[in-house]
């Protein structure tokens, strides 16, 4: 261990500990920084965090030092103080200062170092300011801003070293040096935008988010990303019942700071026009949207227990929809009617960084209760001719044909979010809630359980899953349909097996490894 | 985004220089460290470095193409489009400027009827001006190819754009081969 | 002692035959390295020069033998590199060197790489020396041919590659780290320390870059020892010095003197004085990057580290820049200040903007567009550059920016009160803007 004085105050941290987050620890907050990323290599070139060391003659960076024994050190010192100062004016002198077409405004590293070192009057005569191209895309999803850029090299750093893609350099010399892709190339990897993430100006910013909302507007709800098995911990930024965009949220036991652009825009579907708002009944040959009242009373005509041939989940749906569904698809056909998905669907290309092959964020959930996957054709012979099928999410009818032709031609009870093939041959179509709408546990592959956080109100009439599937049990009599969700979280844990006392209401910052181990479910425990 | 083969399908590089490029990587102790000299290889042949082959280049080397690009735009002698037939470099800094080198700008303004920074409609000529070229006491100095023209005078100017103009260029400064 | 017995760097300067080998082979070229390599340890090697007390002459001053100590004892790969960037404006004796005697820095290489235990030396020459990487590329040729270079030299066991690195152009690679960036194969940035490169350098190797003029003065100390070499030069300055001198004197060019000459001397009977018609006004001594000496200021110092240092400027590469009465300090400094402009490699905020904004300011005032606070504002910027930064360019910028102001104000004052332009400017005025602005 080390044992070191910063701004009068002894801390002790282990040995080879980086004196910035030393500096951090003693502060209560980061020092003055644009280059540093915990990330990436160090770069050492914004110049913000020097300190004063008792015994140096210079300033030194704190980003690229050790801690030693018995250093002292002082972070805001006058001389500190002149420094950090001087340099922000350097980073500012070049810089256009358009913050009200800027979208970083809120969010932006200089604009926040610029309130607290006070640099009201600019000493730059507006002819000596540098001009360089804006608003330039450099890719799908970037588009870059030579003026506002510091030349932090996060960006050029993040496509060298995690995704080793390489596309981005920094051209030229000297205050004409600059970000840019090789001529006839694109910043176009699967992660790109995560540079706009970890730019701390308006020079790299996202072509989805461009002019949309100000950040200051947005409130954030800490939830998962639902696009594949990793479970990518995010931010859901929401402003007037819509997400105007997602964030990575840090978890160092699953995505880093990092999270794929694929799952980054998921959020876009949450808002398509193909939603369900309202519950759909078939009347003379085409779906009529009905009250809730109305719905419940075609559900009673349509489906009696023991009457149903197919109760057919996705792993899509969380832990506790998935242990509701389980339990009223036994009661309404017995434990063989009960399936968790149609196998093989929901796969594709894989990568060694975050996106898992697996599309589904709670396929491990399907093991853990005793769900089986079944190939499309197993699942329509099962259906046979004429017979009630249950759906619940997906979209199973545009997997296969012979799927699709089985469910239209019985009694086919769609309860879903978005109106596809399936809802189409429907007798009844309930509308339920998307994943940024609700609370909910998710699995991902490493059999962690984390949390899904409601942000936004659902649309219309949509309600959400476990209400839905909770009031249809207690409607068919069942004893043990759960009045809340902190209830139904109790069965859960008890459903897998988990230790005495697990509380899935609080689950600890970085999930919680369930994993078959520790959350074998307990033979015959329903 | 472009194909790479499609990128740098139209470049070549002869016999000889490819040679020299493979005697080079097989030296320098990793292909990225051989770079350099590589850049100056197809400009020794080209005259530049076209884009196509600043694409060919990454893919020999195996280096992400916007690190050429890089390398390209830093250093100043490697030119990315083609140039004059004969490029002027001349000094400006401090010791030259002392001995007058803007007076043999103005003198090769005049005389080439362009600015410092422009070519001649032939193609025949470009001036530049460069910074401090190593030949502070006998100053003012032009760099011209491999060598470097010292103790300008307007005459020897003259004489100078007189002999590149006659394809017989005047024997430079540097050049001591006739010493042996 | 006459300056012919200081005649040790420089004994084949000006002769049209010292290149070759055959030429320096008889007048003693290449007994230091059988020395070195039959009779001595790397660690002896180290010692004697350490021992001689020489010093870095590329600008540091650092010692060398002290400095070839730094790699670990455990290191298997080390790379050493010679620094024959030479950018400096003002200097041009490396360039000497490799024209007139490049087996002096061959052999010195030879003999610095077994010292470090390196198999592989690099000479890094800058582009614009294009006739040099030919002339140097020929004599390693020759070297290789008579067995001094490659596998088991002289019988010793030992192998040494030598590879001839051209630069492309950028005064930034004469930094060591910056070097070493390069020739990795990248842009010419200096990188941050620690590591420091002895340990972590090329290819994350121990490496040890030294300047031309360094490694030519290894083959004398190791041919005829430390004491010998010692017998020139001050206690903490010892040796003899190259010095490049430009400017109106009657005699410019490289001269080689002992350490400790009093510039007065050295002015009067080496240089012989400023030529017909002109007066001194100031020197820069040590290449551009160093503060100025106004005449009387110089008059009094000797010609060595610790003497310079204490007249509050550097003794650096030695570039010798003697300014005359009819020069224009104004018009001096926005030349350099566009120098740094052009040269900042541009990773460092401080360094990068400040250049720029330095040069742009000086440009202005010159144009007739400044005022009084435009000299508030140099020196404010100066604050903000220095010390601050990766490497030193940005102090480079701001000793001779700083040391202008101090020493010439008034020639800054007089324009900063100068009425706004009005009319077309001057074919003079405009041909300097363009050239320098």
């Amino acid at each position: 261990m080390a044992r070191l004085t910063i701004d009068g105050q002894v801390i002790e941290v282990p040995d080879g500990t980086r004196l910035f987050d030393a500096c951090t620890l003693a502060r209560g907050e980061a020092l003055p920084h644009f280059c540093y990323h915990p990330d990436l290599s160090i770069a050492g070139v914004c110049r913000l965090c020097q300190v004063e060391i008792e015994g140096a003659p210079k300033l030194t960076i704190a980003c690229n030092t050790a801690v030693k024994d018995g250093m002292v050190v002082l972070t805001r010192s006058p001389r500190v103080q002149a420094a950090a100062t001087a340099i922000l004016e350097m980073h500012l002198i070049n810089h256009p200062v358009d913050c009200p077409i800027c979208d970083q405004a809120g969010e932006c590293g200089l604009q926040d170092q610029y309130m607290v070192y006070g640099l009201y009057e600019s000493d730059v005569a507006k002819r000596d300011k540098v001009l360089k191209r804006k608003a330039e895309p450099i890719g799908p999803h970037v588009i870059l801003d030579k003026e506002r850029c510091v030349l932090c090299s996060r960006c050029v750093r993040f496509c060298a070293e995690i995704t080793k893609t390489g596309e981005l350099g920094i051209l030229q010399r000297g205050d004409r040096a600059e970000i840019a892709v090789a001529p006839g190339r694109e910043l176009d990897n699967p992660y790109s935008l995560n540079t706009v993430d970890i730019c701390p100006v308006g020079a790299l910013t996202s072509r989805d988010f461009r002019f949309r909302k100000r950040v200051w507007l947005l409130r954030s709800v800490a939830s998962v990303c639902p696009g594949c098995a990793t479970g990518c911990n995010v931010r859901v930024d929401h402003e007037g019942g819509r997400v105007w965009r997602l964030r990575p949220r840090r978890n160092d036991d699953v995505n880093g700071p990092w999270m794929c652009d694929r799952g980054r825009l998921e959020y876009k579907r949450l808002h398509a026009d193909d939603r369900l708002t309202q519950p759909l009944a078939r009347r003379d040959g085409a779906l009529r949207p009905v009250e809730w009242r109305e719905a419940w009373a075609e559900l009673e005509r349509l489906v009696r227990p023991g009457g149903v041939a197919l109760a057919l989940a996705n792993p899509h749906q969380t832990v506790e929809e998935l242990l509701l569904l389980r339990r009223l698809g036994e009661l309404l056909g017995g434990p063989e009617a009960v399936y968790g998905g149609v196998a093989g669907t929901d796969r594709g290309a894989g990568d060694d960084l975050l996106i898992d092959g697996d599309r589904a964020p709670n396929r491990a959930a399907l093991g853990w209760l005793g769900l089986r996957e079944a190939p499309a054709d197993e699942l329509a012979a099962r259906l046979g001719a004429g017979r009630t099928a249950v759906v619940y999410g997906g979209d199973p009818a545009a997997a296969s044909p012979r799927l699709a032709a089985a469910l239209a031609e019985g009694a086919l009870i769609y309860l879903g979010t978005a109106r596809g093939a399936t809802a189409e041959a429907a007798a009844l179509v309930l509308p339920l809630a998307m994943w940024a709408e609700k609370d909910g546990l998710l699995a991902n592959r490493q059999g962690r359980l984390q949390a899904l956080r409601a942000a936004i109100v659902r649309p219309g009439a949509a309600r959400e899953d476990w209400r839905v599937l909770a009031e249809w049990l207690a409607r068919l009599g069942a004893p043990n349909s759960p009045p809340t969700l902190a209830a139904l979280r109790g069965e859960v844990a008890a459903a897998l097996g988990l230790p005495a006392g697990t509380d899935l209401n609080a689950l600890p910052a970085t999930g919680l490894v369930a994993g078959p181990g520790a959350g074998a479910p307990a033979a015959g425990g329903r | 985004m472009n194909d790479t083969a499609a990128a740098s399908g139209a470049f070549a590089l002869s016999a000889a220089s490819r040679a020299r490029l493979d005697a080079v990587v097989a030296r320098y102790p990793t292909r990225e460290s051989a770079l350099m000299p590589a850049l100056w290889i197809v400009q020794d042949e080209l005259g530049h470095i076209p884009p196509a082959g600043a694409v060919w280049l990454a893919e020999r080397l195996q280096v992400p193409e916007a690190r050429v690009w890089e390398v390209i735009t830093f250093y100043t002698m490697y030119r990315s489009e083609p140039q004059a037939q004969h490029v002027l470099q001349v000094c400006h800094n401090i010791s030259c400027h002392i001995m007058g080198a803007r007076g043999i700008i103005g003198h090769l303004e005049e005389r080439l009827g362009i600015r410092l920074g422009q070519a001649t409609a032939d193609g025949l000529f470009q001036l530049e001006g460069a910074e401090c070229l190593g030949s502070c006491g006998s100053g003012p100095c032009l760099q011209l190819g491999r060598h470097l023209y010292e103790n300008l005078t307007p005459a020897k100017v003259d004489a100078l754009l007189d002999s590149l103009r006659r394809g017989a260029p005047l024997r430079p400064d540097t050049d001591r081969s006739l010493e042996g | 002692m006459t300056r012919e017995d200081c005649r040790i760097l420089s004994a084949r300067f000006g002769r049209a035959d010292g290149h070759r080998l055959a030429v320096y082979e008889a007048e003693g070229g290449y007994t230091a390295l059988r020395r070195a390599l039959k009779e001595m340890t790397p660690l002896a090697v180290r010692e004697e020069v350490k021992a001689a007390g020489l010093r870095g002459r590329g600008g540091a001053g650092f010692p060398t033998g002290v400095k070839w100590g730094f790699v670990p004892a455990e290191a298997q790969t080390v790379y050493f590199m010679v620094n024959a960037d030479e950018s400096e404006p003002g200097t041009f004796k490396d360039r000497w060197i490799m024209d007139y005697d490049p087996h002096a820095m061959i052999e010195g290489s030879i003999i610095a790489s077994y010292a470090v235990r390196a198999k592989l030396c690099f000479i890094y020459i800058r582009g614009e020396f294009g006739w040099l990487v030919d002339r140097v590329q020929a004599a390693v040729d020759e070297a290789y041919r008579a067995g001094y270079l490659g596998r088991d030299i002289l019988g010793s066991g030992c192998d040494l590659e030598l590879i001839v690195h051209k630069g492309a152009g950028a005064y930034i690679c004469g930094e060591e780290t910056g070097l070493i960036n390069s020739i990795e194969g990248r842009k010419g940035q200096p990188s941050i320390k620690p590591p420091f490169p002895a340990v972590q350098g090329f290819l994350k190797q121990p490496t040890i870059v030294n300047n031309v003029e360094t490694v030519a003065a290894v083959p004398p100390i190791i041919r005829d020892g430390a004491a010998a070499y010692r017998r020139f030069g001050t206690e903490k300055s010892p040796g003899t010095k190259l010095w490049s001198v430009s400017g109106p004197v009657r005699r410019p060019g490289v001269h080689e003197i002992p350490l400790g000459l009093p510039f007065r001397e050295f002015f009067e009977r080496d240089l012989g004085g400023m030529a017909d018609g002109e007066e001194l006004k100031a020197v820069i001594v040590g290449g551009s990057s160093v503060p100025v000496l106004t005449a009387a200021e110089v008059m009094a110092c000797n010609l060595d580290y610790e003497s310079l240092a204490a007249a509050g400027t550097m003794l650096g590469s030695g570039g010798m820049i003697v300014v005359p009465q009819r020069c224009d300090m104004v018009e001096l400094i926005q030349v350099l200040m566009h120098f740094y402009w052009d040269e900042s490699c541009g990773q460092c905020t401080p360094c990068r903007e400040g250049t720029g904004w330095l040069h742009r300011i000086v440009k202005r005032l010159r144009a007739g567009d400044g005022t009084a606070e435009d000299l508030e504002l140099l020196e404010k910027v100066c604050n903000g550059m220095m010390g601050l930064t990766i490497c030193p360019l940005s102090d480079a910028a701001v000793m001779p920016m700083r040391s202008f102001l101090a020493k010439f104000r008034d020639e800054f004052a007089a324009l900063a009160r100068r009425p706004e332009a009005s009319g077309p400017p001057s074919r003079w005025a405009r041909a300097t803007n363009e050239v320098i602005g």
